[in-house]
């Protein structure tokens, strides 16, 4: 055996001890093999990407939403001037912001993609009806996430955007003026909203969107990807073909008389 | 005597197909690794760059230091609220506003979320169930007419 066959022998030695001793351990192997060798539909797989691309951008709104949190300051001093730091001064800063402003953009449209793949194709029938409705939660708390975040640059769009929102919430039979005075942490607009606004879009929704995308993402394993109707083509037809023949063969029962087809000329061979 | 060796030669029994497994599983599948996670790779590593590019093609806007005296200032949501704006238009005046800020978006949310219980039909193909097809259209042409409307407003009375 030369040098670089047992170089190589020796490698493969000691991979496999450090799978088995993890696998040993955790599992992880086993797991690892569960998760990446699942099988899914074949023919629409470039749809499907959809669902996998609202997770991406949701990962990069995370991250890059931790790297802002580097020299954002959530007060009305400073709101402004540490974005326009970032803009203008910090390192990769227009891109870091670029990046959390653009993927939110294009995660709205995902998601309306996403919903309207689902809802066309009529993923969302049984057994997977629970799996739509974390999906319409985990939308409403986007869209809040989109609406609280647009506050914190506290600039004139920002700030009567919000303005706005919150006399649109004012509206609501019963509970709006409790609400609305909540969640600006008084009767105007000040630095109090500012605070608040930022506890929900950077802690509180964003904690409570992770284990919803947790229970999606578990679910759709659970039911495995559905797809569309289309992948499931030949097995409908050998369905369909199977009930036909049955039908005509209960046809035949009740009927007593043999008429037409492959069946009643092979009885009728077979009886003379 | 092979069949051990390449667990293919064993003989299937043939499945029967019901009603019930009919969408067990697909005609056709592919592994999710490597295949699907490379396709899903592929996109989203195009929208990312995507986003790289913009970020300085079109910075993210800031706009001046928020003001609370001024009073002409004309707020724009961002676009994917633009159909709701919009709807509010339809909603003119103190006694209407409430019903179409909050109790229709509320009625839609909540048929959003009954939805597959309203929808128990077993064809899952939008074809044969045109009843859930059609709303769903109307829902889509309402939003996207709705959102060219505010655009169109905009882009008509800039500064209104």
């Amino acid at each position: 055996m030369g040098m670089i066959g047992r170089v190589r022998s020796q490698a493969v030695d000691a991979s496999k001890l450090v799978t088995d001793w993890m696998e040993h351990r955790t599992g992880i192997v086993t797991m690892m093999e569960h998760f990446l060798f699942e099988p899914v539909p074949k023919r629409g797989a470039w749809i499907y990407t959809l669902g996998s691309l609202t997770l991406g951008l949701i990962s990069l709104q995370f991250l890059t939403g931790i790297l802002l949190l580097f020299y954002y300051v959530p007060t009305t001093d400073h709101a402004w001037n540490s974005i326009y730091y970032i803009m203008n001064e910090a390192y990769f800063g227009t891109l870091i912001r670029g990046i959390h402003y653009w993927s939110a953009n294009f995660l709205l449209a995902a998601i309306g993609l996403h919903m309207a793949q689902v809802f066309f194709s009529g993923g969302y029938k049984a057994p997977r009806e629970l799996n739509w409705v974390v999906g319409v939660i985990l939308l409403l708390l986007v869209v809040v996430i989109a609406f609280t975040g647009y506050a914190l640059r506290w600039d004139q769009d920002g700030f009567w955007a919000t303005v706005v929102g919150m006399k649109i919430g004012s509206y609501s039979p019963f509970v709006g003026g409790q609400t609305i005075r909540f969640l600006m942490g008084g009767d105007t607009i000040g630095p109090a909203t500012l605070s608040r606004f930022f506890a929900i879009h950077v802690w509180l929704l964003p904690a409570a969107l992770a284990p919803f995308i947790g229970i999606h993402l578990y679910l759709l394993r659970r039911h495995g990807v559905f797809g569309s109707e289309f992948e499931y083509t030949e097995r409908l037809a050998k369905l369909h073909e199977r009930q036909r023949l049955e039908r005509f063969e209960r046809y035949e029962e009740e009927d007593g008389e043999p008429n037409t087809g492959r069946r009643d000329r092979a009885d009728r061979d077979g009886s003379e | 005597m092979y069949g051990v060796a390449t667990g293919k030669a064993r003989p299937v029994e043939e499945e029967v197909i019901t009603e019930e497994n009919v969408f067990e599983r697909p005609d056709e599948t592919i592994a999710f690794f490597p295949k699907q996670v490379l396709y899903d790779l592929f996109v989203t590593t195009l929208v990312l760059l995507a986003c790289c590019v913009l970020s300085y093609v079109s910075p993210a806007p800031l706009t001046e230091p928020a003001d609370p005296a001024t009073i002409t200032y004309v707020p724009r949501p961002e676009w994917f609220f633009f159909f709701y704006e919009q709807m509010l238009m339809f909603f003119p005046g103190y006694a209407l506003i409430s019903f179409g800020a909050v109790v229709v978006p509320t009625i839609f949310i909540v048929l959003l979320l009954a939805l597959p219980w309203l929808d128990r039909g077993p064809s899952y193909s939008p074809m044969r169930r045109p009843f859930a097809t059609v709303i769903g259209l109307l829902v889509v042409v309402t939003v996207l007419l709705n959102m060219l409307l505010a655009i169109s407003r905009i882009i008509n009375f800039p500064g209104q």
